[in-house]
């Protein structure tokens, strides 16, 4: 049995909006184990965004616990979470959010630029990353000269540049035509696949949620399947 | 690509606004530069070789009253005293000029040489101003302006005697701390205005340093309870006093100068809180990347701190060879003699920039550290 990478235990998310308190995940229990491709479904407001973003130590929860690879991300401080991250996991945004001043493989090199590496490593590590999402002649662009699916694909190689072992995709294909779409999650699937890459990744989409090993449905906040 | 590069290609995005900060801030220094360059010239007392030797006497009532020509020879036999000169002012235009724009000063030609000890004239010259009573001798900078030869003549009227006077250029000076002004005969005055026996002040010349404190306290007493008394200063007291009435000048070149510095940085840190704010889902992005809160800080402070640094580059650039290279008399028509930057002022100018450009930086760096990745991914989404 593959071992869990993610363990989530009682997690709990309360917002405050004025006198009002939301609550975006309610007491949730939930094991990903390595190598999963699992799609994070449900409705807006459901609270998916929410679990992603603790999974992946950009958001706190109100309480309970999320252990990542045995550390418990909820317990770090801020300087060290930055450090974590950086080390453990990839980011895939629904914007792409590619730096538009900086070329394609600019861009996949961002997250080495906080690590011992030097030029040359860093451009290895770069020239690989855009190789596997197959976009290697490209490296020179920069990201208003690419389509929508090339941006992405570009994000997806800065999100596995540092080889992390679990890569958390929001909505990746959610601004992406059909063709580009299938791309992506394409990509997405051979990195699970080829690389042992833990996938988390939030849709509305049923269609690319079948790409997925596991699918789950998020309501109102918590686990409804 | 590294971390300078980075930064590099965001301080310049938009350039059209890199390029209107940098010169924002470049016109606000070259501005800077040159209030504090008038404000040294200004109140700076004029360094005339010589100057530590030469006494003033003047009416201890005003500078505007005169004092008794007979005076002179009980000045003259005040032990350690080597030569008196009258120096009175005419206050003269020249042809239809609305203002005076060289100072004019009746004296005593025999005394040229002994009381002021700096002056460029060749002996033919000096000779020529001592022999001939309408002669004046002028200095090299109102020479040039208005093309005066020796040998020529010229006439100027007075603002404070009646009628004009006509003067015969017997030579043309340099190398003292005004090369603009006139010097002619005090007894050319004394006949044209027919009341001789009254100077504007004295001038004179002590031997050594040491005579100096007591030839003033000399001077001062021996004229103590009479119709004129003497308030007698070294030449360097006198310049100061003189500065001290341009008292409000000071204040109001200062006044500017702060609403200079405040408004640069006010125009920094808006234009600083823009270039921050529309890349705040950016910084978010690198933040979810693994930046730390000292990195974002130092990329935003690096931008800020490039750009008001580029600016001062080339405002104090800029002012430096205008004023180092430019001719500043005839800029200003003689207003200014030299316009010295000073290292001190161009270092003033550079602490303004780099306090410009951490100030400018504070207030997004704090916003950035304060934002969460959630919220800045939010932004304008």
């Amino acid at each position: 049995m593959a071992e869990t990478i993610v363990k989530i235990r009682d997690l709990t998310k309360i917002y405050a909006q004025g006198e009002i308190q939301v609550t975006a995940l309610d007491h949730i229990t939930l094991d990903i184990a390595a190598g999963e491709f699992l799609a994070l479904m449900g409705p807006s407001g459901s609270g998916k965004s929410t679990l992603l973003h603790i999974i992946a130590g950009v958001d706190r929860p109100t309480s309970g616990e999320c252990l990542v690879q045995g550390v418990d991300v909820t317990k770090l401080n801020e300087s060290q979470l930055a450090d974590w991250r950086n080390q453990n996991v990839g980011f895939i945004f629904q914007t792409f959010n590619l730096i538009p001043v900086l070329t394609a493989a600019e861009n996949v090199e961002l997250p080495l630029l906080l690590t011992q590496l030097d030029r040359r490593q860093r451009r290895k590590q770069v020239e690989t990353a855009l190789e596997v999402v197959g976009l290697g002649d490209r490296a020179k662009h920069l990201p208003r000269q690419l389509s929508g699916g090339q941006e992405q694909r570009v994000a997806i190689a800065r999100a596995l540049v540092t080889d992390p072992k679990l890569i958390v995709a929001d909505e990746p294909t959610g601004n992406l035509d059909s063709h580009s779409a299938q791309e992506v999650l394409t990509a997405l699937q051979s990195l699970r696949r080829d690389a042992g890459k833990t996938i988390i990744m939030v849709t509305h989409d049923p269609k690319a949620a079948a790409f997925g090993t596991r699918q789950i449905h998020l309501e109102k906040g918590e686990l409804s399947a | 690509m590294t971390l300078s590069t980075f930064i590099l290609k965001n301080a310049f995005r938009n350039k059209r606004r890199a390029l209107l900060s940098v010169s924002s801030v470049a016109v606000s220094l070259f501005l800077l530069v040159t209030l504090q360059v008038a404000l040294r010239e200004l109140t700076l007392p004029v360094e005339s070789p010589g100057a530590e030797l030469r006494v003033c006497a003047r009416n201890k009532v005003s500078l505007t009253n005169p004092l008794p020509a007979r005076q002179r020879p009980i000045i003259e036999k005040i032990p350690g005293v080597e030569g008196v000169t009258p120096f009175t002012w005419f206050g003269g235009q020249y042809q239809n000029e609305g203002a005076m724009t060289f100072a004019q000063f009746a004296m005593d030609p025999k005394e040229t040489r002994t009381v002021f000890t700096d002056f460029k004239l060749t002996d033919a010259e000096l000779a020529r101003f001592q022999s001939e009573k309408t002669a004046a001798i002028i200095g090299k900078i109102s020479a040039d302006k208005y093309h005066f030869k020796v040998g020529d003549h010229i006439t100027l009227n007075s603002t404070v005697y009646p009628g004009a006077l006509e003067f015969t250029i017997a030579g043309i000076f340099s190398g003292t701390a005004d090369d603009r002004m006139m010097l002619f005969h005090q007894d050319y005055l004394d006949d044209s205005i027919g009341t001789p026996g009254l100077v504007g002040m004295w001038w004179l010349k002590v031997k050594t340093a040491e005579d100096m404190p007591r030839v003033i306290t000399a001077i001062n007493q021996a004229f103590a309870n009479t119709a004129a008394e003497v308030r007698a200063e070294s030449e360097r007291a006198f310049q100061l006093g003189f500065i001290s009435m341009l008292g409000n000048i000071k204040t109001l070149i200062a006044s500017i100068s702060t609403v200079v510095v405040f408004t640069l940085v006010l125009v920094t840190a808006s234009t600083m809180s823009m270039a921050v704010r529309e890349r705040f889902r950016e910084l978010a992005i690198l933040k979810a990347l693994g930046f730390r809160r000292r990195e974002l800080f130092v990329f935003i402070l690096a931008e800020s701190f490039g750009l008001a640094v580029a600016g001062a580059g080339l405002g104090i650039g800029a002012a430096y060879c205008a004023y180092t290279f430019g001719n500043i008399n005839k800029m200003t028509h003689g207003i200014f003699v030299s316009f010295e930057v000073t290292p001190r002022i161009m270092g003033l100018a550079a602490l303004v920039a780099v306090a410009l450009g951490i100030l400018s930086a504070l207030a997004p760096a704090l916003a950035v550290a304060r934002m969460s990745v959630v919220n800045g991914l939010k932004t304008l989404d």
